[in-house]
């Protein structure tokens, strides 16, 4: 990545980039820009609609950053790219960086896009799962991996668990239409949209409002870096934060941009648009409104520690480093 | 047959075949399982331009895999057929690389690559390498003796032997084993486009799964198995261009002849075999600087399953995934090759079937087992059927390929007396042409072994989530990369076993049937 800009710029020195500058367009021109990458947790969608909207619209090139934003996917962990340093900052979530920090991945996290938890249990209207008392005697569909989940909703809830017979599902709304089970662990945000794009009604009860309190889709970046680097954490930060208060501004425009820049993604409207706004209120709240996008209160840490500790994942709140954000709404 | 009437037939046969589908459509209408040709024609002539961009794609990455691929299996056998002593070793390591697990290998790929199509070419060459590189060893080995006695005579050098007669005799046997490439480096690029990709047919394929876009979902495996069919009629066509004589058997690699105690033979290739694989799997990680963290080495993974306090958990975790994918893999793997077996049997008794049957099997091998598995277990249970059922679709065709050429080397004479003495069919084939199939039989079991773990790991990722396969890749996404790692070697050590386990089977039963074979 650095070794483009020297390239760019020696050519330009030499007189011999013009034709260069001109196809890469004006951003090109910005030879002084410090690029770095910032990882996905998924392919690319509207999912991260704040962070295309930071690119696009300059709000990282006027703080001198190129932003390189790789596609994560089904088979693509956020976190090793983070260590490596292949990418500056990582979109994870609490619970998976929390495993990583177990596994001694040297990560804090920088801000928290998602203050409430996506996970959500999905049932169809006829045999609908409202509170988590509702799922026993129920058929749900999941991956295994997500057992501590749902143990930890159960506890939570006082629900007994071994009423609940779990089948092992992987991530496909398929075997709830199809009849196989009686409700899906899943995030409200995408297979809920899907089943109501294609016009099947379904009732998501969104885990976080069950006490499931985890901080999802956080921002986390090396201890190294935040030593090393912050000017351009601070930067990233920025521009997200920007990003993501001009997507809230204007769902369609964000919905638009996302289609526009990937044409090739297999993306249509209406899922899009309707994850945009299933997403708002996961992102944004009183406690966003009062101090910006991506904050938290040792209040809201404490919750996710004792969620995580659940989990069976215990850590410390330092896990939590906000002076990235403290710099960027400062 | 005349040709207008074998076109009246296959046009029948494909009319047929359409019409089941269209039929099997409607009975599930509603439950969002199966799209019928119909929808699948709405959604291409609404979607082409999209479908066509992602198809170049994810060509393209193929295609260059298959060229690394290839090369690599060349470069292999040249080594072995230059230093003929380094054989048993360096096939014995292919092996063991060809079965790394596609789960395990795409986020290590990812790491090491960056962005960009490095993980898609690299899985790509990864899934072709190894099909190519056994045929070549055959082929570089099917020279008789007396063309190198002329070259000799000539007064020309063992260059010229190799160039003139091992190459030449090599050719068709390299353009089997591209044939069998074609499917599966077009699926090898497709799963490297889920370790984060733009754009291509796995990224459309995840995207309508899980927006239960079942018209996507059946178009891409549609086109992605004509596009595997048509590579294969291809590759085909080119093989009967360049070397008419089509090689007698297809994949039967003699068994090396037993020196010595056999038991004892194999436990050194298994331990210098482990040894190598030990030793490029430090370099390789120290070579390129790999991370700790995720990069786990020989060493950690000794402390993780045999020193470690928590050691005895971490076996007993493993343990359970790998006896859950062995339920389902061993039963999957037979009936697979017992249908090839079976099919290739029944159209030498019922010759006309075959052009109904073979173009239906190229099919079902084509299709990309990423786009159809979920499917397959939606349909058939998620419990132990429908992943038996996509284990057995992926060992079927390499069965069946195998026997119908296996079949044709009953010897020509035995089976004239055996006419002339008013033999039945039944018997024929019980006396003559069973047994000459077995080495074939024997080859395409040992080959199928990574194929048959490849496809249950892939079904228990992608649909059922249970066994090794959802192992890895929950390990994966929790950093949990010792398990992970162990999970590789279990994966490993497990398919290396099975296939000395059929190798072991197949000279037991080739020393009664057919001792010839053994011969060295």
């Amino acid at each position: 990545m650095t070794r483009f800009d020297i390239s760019r710029r020696h050519l330009m020195q030499m007189g011999l980039g013009s034709g260069g500058a001109l196809a890469l367009g004006t951003r090109g021109l910005r030879a002084q820009d410090t690029s770095v990458a910032l990882q996905l947790s998924w392919l690319h969608s509207v999912q991260f609609a704040g962070s295309y909207i930071a690119d696009e619209r300059g709000f990282w090139a006027e703080r001198g950053l190129s932003v390189r934003l790789d596609a994560g996917g089904p088979n693509a962990p956020v976190e090793p790219p983070v260590v490596t340093g292949t990418a500056l900052v990582g979109v994870s979530a609490a619970d998976y960086t929390a495993a990583a920090v177990q596994e001694g991945a040297p990560f804090r996290i920088i801000g928290v896009a998602m203050q409430n938890n996506p996970f959500a249990i999905a049932s169809l209207p006829d045999n609908p799962v409202n509170e988590p008392k509702d799922m026993e005697g129920k058929r749900i569909g999941m991956p295994l991996a997500n057992m501590p989940v749902l143990e930890t909703l159960c506890t939570l809830n006082d629900v007994d668990i071994d009423q609940i017979e779990v089948i092992p599902t992987q991530y496909d709304p398929a075997p709830l239409v199809a009849g196989e089970v009686d409700c899906l662990l899943c995030w409200s945000t995408d297979l809920p949209v899907a089943m109501y794009v294609r016009g099947i009604a379904s009732v998501t009860m969104l885990m976080a409002d069950f006490g499931y309190t985890l901080h999802s889709q956080t921002y986390i970046a090396t201890e190294d870096s935040l030593a090393n680097r912050r000017a351009d954490l601070v930067a990233l930060m920025a521009g997200e934060v920007q990003g993501w208060e001009a997507y809230r501004a204007d769902l369609d425009a964000a919905t638009d941009l996302t289609l526009a820049r990937f044409p090739d993604a297999g993306l249509d409207r209406p899922t899009q648009i309707e994850q945009a706004r299933r997403q708002v209120p996961l992102m944004f709240s009183d406690l966003t409104d009062a101090n910006g996008f991506g904050w938290w209160t040792d209040e809201t840490v404490a919750q996710n520690i004792e969620t995580l500790a659940l989990l069976g994942m215990p850590v410390e709140a330092s896990l939590w480093d906000r002076s990235i954000l403290e710099e960027v709404h400062g | 047959m005349t040709a207008p009437a074998a076109f009246a037939r296959h046009g029948a046969a494909a009319l047929g075949l359409l019409l089941a589908w269209h039929l099997a459509a409607q009975a599930l209408a509603g439950s969002h399982m199966l799209a019928g040709p119909l929808d699948v024609a709405v959604y291409l002539a609404t979607h082409h331009a999209l479908m066509g961009r992602a198809l170049i794609v994810t060509l393209e990455n193929a295609a260059w895999g298959f060229l690394a691929g290839n090369l690599a299996a060349v470069g292999l056998a040249l080594i072995v057929a230059l230093m003929p002593r380094t054989r048993v070793v360096v096939a014995a390591v292919a092996l063991v690389v060809f079965c790394l697990p596609l789960v395990a290998t795409g986020p290590v790929l990812r790491v090491l690559y960056g962005p960009g199509p490095g993980p898609q070419i690299t899985l790509a060459a990864l899934a072709v390498y190894y099909t190519s590189f056994i045929p070549l060893l055959v082929g570089l080995r099917a020279a008789p003796a007396s063309w190198f006695d002329l070259i000799r005579l000539y007064g020309r050098g063992a260059w010229t032997a190799f160039v003139q007669i091992r190459v030449m005799a090599a050719l068709p046997y390299l353009m089997a084993g591209l044939q069998i490439a074609a499917p599966a480096a077009f699926l090898g690029a497709m799963v490297g486009e889920f370790t984060g990709a733009d754009r291509g047919m796995g990224v459309l394929s995840i995207r309508a799964m899980r927006g239960l876009d079942v018209e996507a979902t059946w178009t891409i495996a549609l086109v992605a198995a004509t596009v595997a069919m048509l590579a294969y009629g291809a590759i085909g066509a080119l093989a009967a261009r360049l070397s008419p004589a089509r090689p007698d058997i297809l994949l039967a690699t003699a068994p090396a002849p037993a020196k010595g105690n056999p038991m004892l033979r194999g436990l050194g290739l298994a331990m210098l075999t482990a040894l190598v694989v030990l030793a490029l799997w430090w370099a390789l990680m120290e070579a390129f600087a790999l991370s700790r963290f995720f990069a786990k080495r020989p060493d950690d993974i000794w402390r993780y399953l045999i020193s470690a306090p928590t050691a005895a958990a971490n076996r007993a975790t493993l343990w359970a995934a790998s006896v859950e994918t062995l339920r389902l893999v061993v039963p999957g793997y037979l009936a697979g090759l017992g249908a090839g077996a079976g099919l290739a049997m029944a159209l030498v008794l019922v010759p006309w079937i075959a052009g109904a049957v073979l173009p239906l099997a190229v099919a079902l091998r084509s299709v990309p087992i990423v786009t159809t598995a979920p499917l397959i277990v939606l349909a058939l249970g998620r419990d132990t059927l429908g992943t038996i059922t996509i284990v057995a679709v992926m060992t079927f065709f390499p069965a069946l390929v195998a026997c119908i050429q296996g079949l044709r080397q009953a010897p020509g004479q035995a089976l004239d007396v055996m006419r002339i003495y008013a033999t039945g069919r039944l018997t024929q084939l019980w006396h003559a042409q069973i047994p000459a199939m077995l080495p074939a039989f024997f080859a395409a079991a040992r080959l199928s072994v990574p194929a048959a773990i490849l496809a249950v790991t892939v079904a228990e990722w992608l649909a059922t989530g249970r066994g090794l396969g959802a192992l890895m890749a929950m390990t994966a996404s929790t950093s949990n990369y010792n398990m992970l790692w162990s999970a590789i070697v279990v994966v490993a050590v497990g398919s290396a076993l099975g296939y000395a386990l059929v190798a072991w089977l197949e000279r037991a039963v080739m020393a009664r049937v057919a001792p010839e074979q053994l011969r060295g």
